[in-house]
């Protein structure tokens, strides 16, 4: 597990991206998908973000759209998929 | 023009029309671009590829879809093959799969079937795991290349998601049979594949499977759309040519047609349309090498207006020509059904109408 305040900072910058991208503002247990109305292309975006940003690789079972409902499911899979990169 | 472009242009030669009356490309074009790198040209260096940017690929992509579109065709599916074994695929299946892409293997993908076209969550080929092994059944239509195809990329569905399993095209229970004589790009060997009880050990399931099937099928098909996207850049690049050449030697009411301003306003918007889909396509690549998240909505973009000014701009060129290239043989009466075909491949105008839609919504506010 990553520190409580690695995981605070990637739900900030993820809310931020968020309502850049949107220009809504979310909340962390929002469904991004069934309140929020965003697309699977979307969903795509939001991979292609992670990825660059946190230099993690989501693919094979991650690609869930259940890992990118909400931000904090979001920050959940980066952090395991750091904690795998680094060990 | 590059040394690639030089290469393929010596290649196709003239032979591009004699390609698609046939419905066939030889064997020795394939196999030199393949060894060559250039059906796949993003491949990473590390897996034998020539780790070309989107951009530098893109501009190979027009090259090539000037020439031919068949040809064009059977790149855009060893490249959606590459990028689809890189994206889903394990470290362990990169690396023993991805070299054989630039060695001589060629791969097609196979997403539509005869009930599941743009509905694609109505796939019902079943990867069924039994043992260490996984059984596969199922029916794929138009699979681009897959008549040419060694190595054959199948989606379907995995348990209670989906997974993209690759299958040998002479594995026992697996059936290729060609369209017969589809309306354009006649040589780019669609196929219809049938899969019955294909026994594949597990290690063939890219990835891991249980993924989304939305979010397999769009990252393959991101690849795939920029791909088409910068083939009708291509296509368009051949329509102003033609057209241009035949309206300044044709003479009609005793002047060259080029100075008839009817005939003028079709090659401004033969110009037009070739520089929109040129900078959208740009636009695209610019930002699929930034890695930046637009590129997947960027890449749906370049592929619709790609597709809409390609299908417009051939059926403008064969106005100009008329009786000149209103036969088989002719650059523009080719373009006019390959172009078609554009419109339709990749998601269909309509679709990609209703994603960019949602695309506009989601980012509204």
């Amino acid at each position: 597990m990553g520190t409580s305040t690695e995981n605070a900072s990637v739900e900030q910058q993820l809310l931020s991206f968020l309502e850049e991208r949107t220009k809504t503002p979310w909340t962390p247990d929002r469904d991004l998908f069934a309140d929020g109305g965003l697309s699977s292309l979307f969903a795509m975006e939001l991979v292609v973000h992670l990825e660059s940003t946190y230099d993690i690789m989501v693919a094979g079972p991650d690609l869930q759209l259940m890992n990118f409902r909400t931000v904090n499911a979001m920050v959940a899979m980066v952090d395991r998929l750091r904690q795998a990169a680094g060990e | 023009m590059n040394d690639r472009e030089a290469l393929v242009s010596e290649l196709v030669g003239d032979r591009a029309d004699t390609w698609d009356l046939t419905g066939l490309i030889p064997a020795e074009p394939l196999r030199k671009l393949g060894e060559a790198g250039l059906l796949c040209g993003e491949l990473p260096e590390q897996y034998g590829g020539l780790g070309l940017s989107s951009l530098d690929n893109g501009r190979f992509t027009a090259h090539v879809g000037s020439l031919c579109s068949s040809l064009r065709s059977v790149m855009t599916s060893q490249g959606m093959a590459a990028w689809t074994i890189q994206r889903l695929g394990s470290a362990q299946q990169r690396a023993d799969h991805l070299p054989r892409l630039t060695s001589g293997t060629l791969a097609a993908v196979g997403f539509s079937e005869p009930e599941a076209g743009s509905d694609l969550s109505a796939i019902s080929t079943e990867i069924r795991p039994d043992g260490d092994d996984v059984v596969v059944d199922g029916r794929k239509v138009w699979v681009t290349a897959a008549h040419y195809a060694h190595l054959l990329v199948i989606f379907g569905r995995y348990g209670d998601g989906a997974a993209a399993v690759l299958v040998p095209a002479d594995a026992p229970g697996v059936t290729v049979e060609r369209v017969a004589d589809p309306m354009g790009c006649r040589a780019a060997g669609h196929a219809g594949i049938r899969l019955d009880s294909v026994r594949l050990p597990r290690g063939h399931v890219l990835g891991g499977a249980g993924a989304a099937l939305t979010m397999l099928v769009t990252a393959a098909l991101s690849y795939g759309r920029m791909s088409v996207a910068w083939g009708c850049v291509g296509i368009l690049r051949a329509c102003l040519a033609a057209a241009s050449r035949h309206a300044k030697s044709r003479e009609q009411f005793g002047r060259p047609l080029a100075q008839h301003q009817l005939i003028g306003g079709h090659l401004a918007d033969l110009l037009v349309a070739e520089q929109t889909a040129t900078r959208v396509c740009e636009h695209a690549s610019h930002r699929w090498d930034e890695g930046s998240p637009d590129m997947v909505t960027a890449a749906v973009l370049a592929k619709h207006v790609g597709a809409t000014q390609a299908a417009a701009a051939a059926a403008t060129a064969v106005q100009v020509l008329a009786s000149a290239g209103a036969s088989d043989g002719h650059v523009v009466a080719r373009a006019y059904r390959d172009a078609k075909l554009m419109e339709i491949i990749e998601g269909s105008n309509e679709l990609c109408r209703l994603m960019l839609a949602q695309h506009a919504l989601s980012v509204s506010g």
